[in-house]
This record gives C-alpha cells, structure tokens and sequence, in this order.
C-alpha cells in the first residue's frame, strides 16, 4: 500500500474520537434522510389510497362521451362479455362493473337527491374501500334485493337509520319510471363528507332488474395486480376495447389530485433540500475544523516531500472511506426503520383517527414505504454530500505552501 | 571539495506591498561545499530560519537564485520542488514533527517508501540508522511513548535514512535538554562525517555552535559572517 494511503488508514484507526463522530454524523443524517423520504412517499400511498380506493378506483373504463354527458346514450354495451374478457388478464387484480344515476330518496318527512348505484358486493370489496367503510349494520351481498347501503352523511339528511326503509324514484335506462321501496341495510362513513352525504348502493343484480340496465355500465373498475404500474395497465388494456370505449388511470381522471400530491411533494422537497444543506454546511464546517487541525502535520509531510495530489489522495481516502461507511451504516439503519415502520405503521390513535375521517383519511395510521431503488438513491445523495463536502477544505488546506501550513495555529 | 550550495543575491520580503512588509533576507550571497557541517546563527528574527526554507525549497525567495548540486531549485515548478524535497533534502525541524499515528521504524521509512523503496530494502537501512542512532528499542513505538531526546533521534533518522545529499535542522536542539542537545549533535556530525552529508542547522546555542566547521552569522536578514572554524 502507498505510504500516503497507509497513512490515511492509520489516520482513520487511531483517530477514534475524530472517526466515531465523523461516521455518526453521516450515518444519523443517512438515516434521517432515508426514513424522512420513506415517511413522505409513505404519506404520498396512504393519500393515494385513499382518495382512489374510497371509491375511484385505479383505472376507469367509461364510453367516451360519459364523462362529458353522462347520460344513458353514452353506457358501455355488453359489459358482461367485455368483463370476461378481461379478467383473465394476469395484470389485472380485481375488476367489476357499475352503473351510476340519480334519483329522489323519500322517506316520510324526507327526500334527497343522490347517486344511486348497482355494484358488484364481493368485487367491489377489493375495488373500493366501501365494505370496510362500514359504519352500521352490514354491507352488501350477492343476490340482495331491496336493500340499500347509505352514506352516513345522507342517512342522516334523511333521518333513517339500518332497517328502515325508503323509497326511490328514477328513470330506467329505457327512460321508463321506476321506483321502489328498500330497506336500509348498512351505513357506511368513508369521511369524505360530499361522497359520504350524496351516495347510495343497492347490488347490481337488483338494479338492473328495477333499472333495465342488463348487461350494460356507465364505469368499469380495474384494480391492478400491482397499483404502481396502473397508467402503463391503462395503456395496455386500451388495444383491447371497442372504438367507443375509453380507458383512463386515477392520474388522468383524479388530476387535481396528481397535482396536489405534486405540490406536497414540492414542499416535501423543499424540506428534504433545506435539511440537506443543513448537513452539508454540518459535514462542511466539521471536516474543515478537522482538517485544519491537522494543518501543521500536513505542512510537515509536504515538506518530507510528500506531494500535493498524495495529501490530496490521502485526505480523500480518508473521506471516502468515512463517507462510504458511515452512509452504509446509516443506510442499514434508515432502511431497518422504513422496511419496520412500513409494516408496522405508527399508530396516533383512536382520537386522531376521528379528525383524520373528518378530512377523507381512513385511518391514522402513518405507514412508510420500504423501496430499496429509493433507499439506494438516498444513499448515493448523501456519500455524494458528503464527499462534496469535504473537497473545499482539502482544496484549501492544499493551496498552502509548507512553510505557511506549519506555521498555522 | 566542490560547489554544493550556491546563493546569489537571495532577498526575501514577507508582505510585500502591505503595511506589514518585511524584508526578512536582503542580497544573500553564499557558497558551501558538499560533504560541510554548517551552523547558522545570529540573533531571533535575523532570517535564520527563513534562509532554511528558501534553501530546502519549503518557501520561494522574492529574489536571486538558489542551486543546489548544480540544480536551480528556485526555477523550479512545485511538483518537482517537492520530488527535490523527498529526493535530496532531509529537514529536522525543532518541534521533532513526526507522524503521531505511525510508530517510529514507520516514520523513519516514510519517505523512502514515497521514494518507491521496497520493503526489505526499507528495513535494512532503518536497521542501519537505527544501530547508529542508538534507537533499535524504540523502533516499535509511538511518538507519544517517546521522550523529547528519542523523537527528536527519530526525526534524524527519518532525515538520513532516505540519504539525501543535504540535511537542513531548524534549532533541532532547542527543545533539549543540554546532555541530548551534545549527544545529538554527536551524532550528527558522525552522521556528516560518515555519510559525507552536508548539514546545515541553526542554533543561538554556543555548545551547538561550536561544533560545527563552518559558522554563517546572519543579523537583520544579512550575512554579516561567513567562516571556517578550525
């Protein structure tokens, strides 16, 4: 080994205090660092699942009109057929068939306009967050008749509570009157105040036999095997549709929610970017008090005729291997929280857990994501930060000639 | 005996252009043979030291030229003023400045491994540095288990044991004892003697400065006396 970098090691061996801090100092901010991001990106699927899973879904299949005039001239034909037909898609996890409309909920003294819906129960159980949702009574099944599941916001508007009943009054698809009397079977509370007080659900099987709607939907709802690849899935599936069916992602169809998840992750970024600097500028000043304390040893050994780019080469072996190990530490670390956290999400409890409904969140559990690529981008970031960090003290200290680094106090 | 050293009109000014501007070397004219045993002396702030360095190649003159073995140091780009330093030139400095993490043998061997010595040839002539040093025993320790008189042993071997052709020793004994500063002057002169090493040092001490064979007196950054002693 070349004295210089032998030196180097000595320099990291036998400097415990000097060494212990240094690698404490990138470990800890590595941890930080990864932790945070796995925290943030956690925040990011948790608001994702959230918005899309309460009742959205991944990916939409509508005609390509509905979203313009949702009325009945633009309903996807042979729903069932297309259904069978996709389902055998390994790609696709779970897809089912809906077909929204409005009508006049009445009780005695009550009535509301609302969205009514025929879902598929068991389908939708994977599709949407409505089953487990359940606020009172019990969710829908197969083969249920007349009876409905309400939003709490709208049972409450119409002073029902489960088991009572309430009549509708609609159009049929064949534009024929259709009314009815159904029976309150279950309450659901997803939080979202405007959904929660607007939206009603019998299963599908009775509402196409009330609303003629046999075979026939306004949306189809697909939920990837994986929900990370839904917009390359959207992309896939789109070959296999009529000419006037369109298929569409949550990032194209919930877009206002893309954005404000790019705003948060501005800010987050903004955050993430402030405490980078701040650690560079820690790293910074505790390597130059570092390696200004060893001014003088560093004149000597330029005077012994060591030259500039070996001090150069030794200052910066030193500070790789300090770096690497200290990242490598703190990556192990972060990674241990984020792959633990992720799988046992902090808890803040029954309390929040109100106010979180209050503001559409299912639950207040704060999971965070476990994603080794971005762990290793982290890890990269900070040995890059850290290096960086480094270079303006060695460049500085190497700048001086013998005579002047000997005699610096 | 043969020009070793030659200083023409040599000047250094710290500061220049700055209130604080000092003409600390001013028209040196010297010459030294190979293989002579030098003591620089004169009063503080006379330019002792500051001719070493400009002599060792540690700073640049502000004027004239300095060659040494026929080589114009002064001309020279700091690359190749280092590979001067390591090559041909071994400093004893006044504070021993040895490497703290490496233990003796490793500083004395410092500079002849940048040098691109092997290993076994490394060992030998620690071994034959050492023996004439009388520091075989203390090879293996740090300089924090060594006294003043042994650090500052080790830091002439490391200076010899690469041979230069030229030893440059800011007042190596100025932190020593009076019994270490006569052995270790000792020891240098037998260094000089055997090696054919010329050394130049600095020194107010008079017991150090009548051991060496030639005597330059220097005041107010001057040469005021430049002469053999017998």
């Amino acid at each position: 080994m070349r004295p210089y970098l032998r030196l180097g090691v000595r320099n990291i061996t036998q400097s415990k205090g000097r060494t212990a801090v240094t690698l404490l100092l990138s470990a800890f901010s590595t941890a930080v660092l990864i932790f945070s991001t796995a925290f943030m990106d956690g925040q990011h699927r948790v608001m994702l699942k959230n918005a899309v899973e309460t009742y959205p879904g991944y990916i939409q299949i509508t005609h390509e009109n509905f979203r313009d005039n949702p009325g009945y001239e633009n309903l996807i034909e042979n729903s069932d057929t297309l259904v069978q037909r996709l389902q055998n898609d390994p790609r696709i996890g779970s897809i089912s068939q809906r077909f929204e409309t409005y009508v006049l909920l009445s009780t005695k003294e009550h009535s509301v306009g609302a969205m009514i819906a025929g879902i598929q129960p068991q389908k939708e159980q994977t599709n949407s967050i409505l089953a487990k949702s359940l606020h009172r009574g019990k969710y829908l099944q197969k083969g249920d008749g007349n009876a409905i599941y309400l939003g709490s916001e709208l049972a409450k508007n119409l002073q029902v509570k489960v088991g009572d009943t309430l009549a509708y009054i609609g159009n049929g698809v064949d534009y024929s009157f259709c009314a009815d009397n159904v029976v309150v079977k279950g309450i659901f509370q997803t939080g979202l105040f405007q959904f929660d007080a607007s939206s009603a659900f019998v299963s599908k099987e009775y509402f196409d036999h009330m609303f003629v709607s046999d075979n026939l939907a306004t949306h189809i709802v697909i939920y990837p095997a994986d929900i990370d690849t839904a917009n390359e899935l959207a992309q896939k599936i789109k070959p296999q549709l009529p000419p006037a069916l369109h298929v569409q992602s949550w990032k194209e169809f919930m877009h206002t929610l893309v954005q404000a998840m790019e705003l948060d992750s501005i800010f987050g970024y903004i955050t993430l970017a402030i405490f980078f600097i701040v650690i560079f500028f820690v790293i910074l000043i505790y390597t130059l008090l570092n390696i200004f304390a060893r001014t003088r040893e560093i004149g000597v050994l330029r005077a012994i005729g060591t030259g500039k780019k070996q001090i150069m080469g030794m200052l910066l072996f030193e500070s790789t291997v300090l770096s690497f190990a200290g990242v490598l530490a703190g990556g192990a670390i972060g990674a241990a929280l984020a792959y633990y956290f992720n799988l046992n999400p902090i808890e803040l409890g029954a309390e929040f857990e109100k106010q979180f409904k209050q503001y559409g969140l299912v639950s207040s559990a704060l999971p965070t994501t476990f994603e080794p690529l971005t762990i290793l981008r982290d890890m990269g970031i900070m040995f890059v930060l850290c290096m960086a960090s480094t270079l303006y003290p060695i460049v500085k200290i190497n700048a001086m000639n013998p005579v002047e680094a000997m005699h610096h106090v | 005996m043969s020009k070793f050293i030659t200083l023409s009109n040599v000047s250094k000014i710290f500061n220049p252009g700055t209130p604080l501007e000092v003409d600390a070397l001013q028209d040196i004219d010297l010459v030294l043979d190979r293989g002579e045993f030098v003591v620089l002396s004169g009063p503080s702030g006379s330019g002792k030291t500051t001719l070493l360095n400009l002599m060792g190649g540690l700073d640049r003159a502000s004027g004239g030229t300095i060659r040494i073995d026929g080589k114009e140091i002064t001309a020279l780009h700091e690359d190749a003023l280092c590979d001067e330093r390591r090559d041909n030139i071994g400093f004893i400095f006044q504070a021993y400045n040895l490497i703290p993490v490496f233990s003796a043998k490793e500083n004395i061997e410092y500079v002849m491994k940048l040098q691109g010595r092997d290993q076994p040839s490394c060992d030998r002539r620690v071994t034959e540095v050492a023996k004439k040093l009388g520091i075989e025993k203390l090879l293996h320790k740090l300089p924090s288990n060594l006294s003043g008189g042994q650090q500052q042993r080790v830091a002439v071997a490391r200076a010899v044991a690469s041979k230069p052709k030229l030893i440059l020793a800011d007042e190596p004994t100025a932190n020593l004892d009076s019994v270490s500063a006569g052995e270790l002057m000792d020891m240098m002169e037998k260094l000089n003697r055997e090696e054919n090493i010329t050394i130049i040092f600095s020194s107010h001490d008079p017991m150090v400065i009548g051991k060496a064979k030639r005597s330059v007196v220097l005041k107010d950054g001057k040469v005021i006396k430049n002469e053999t002693v017998s």
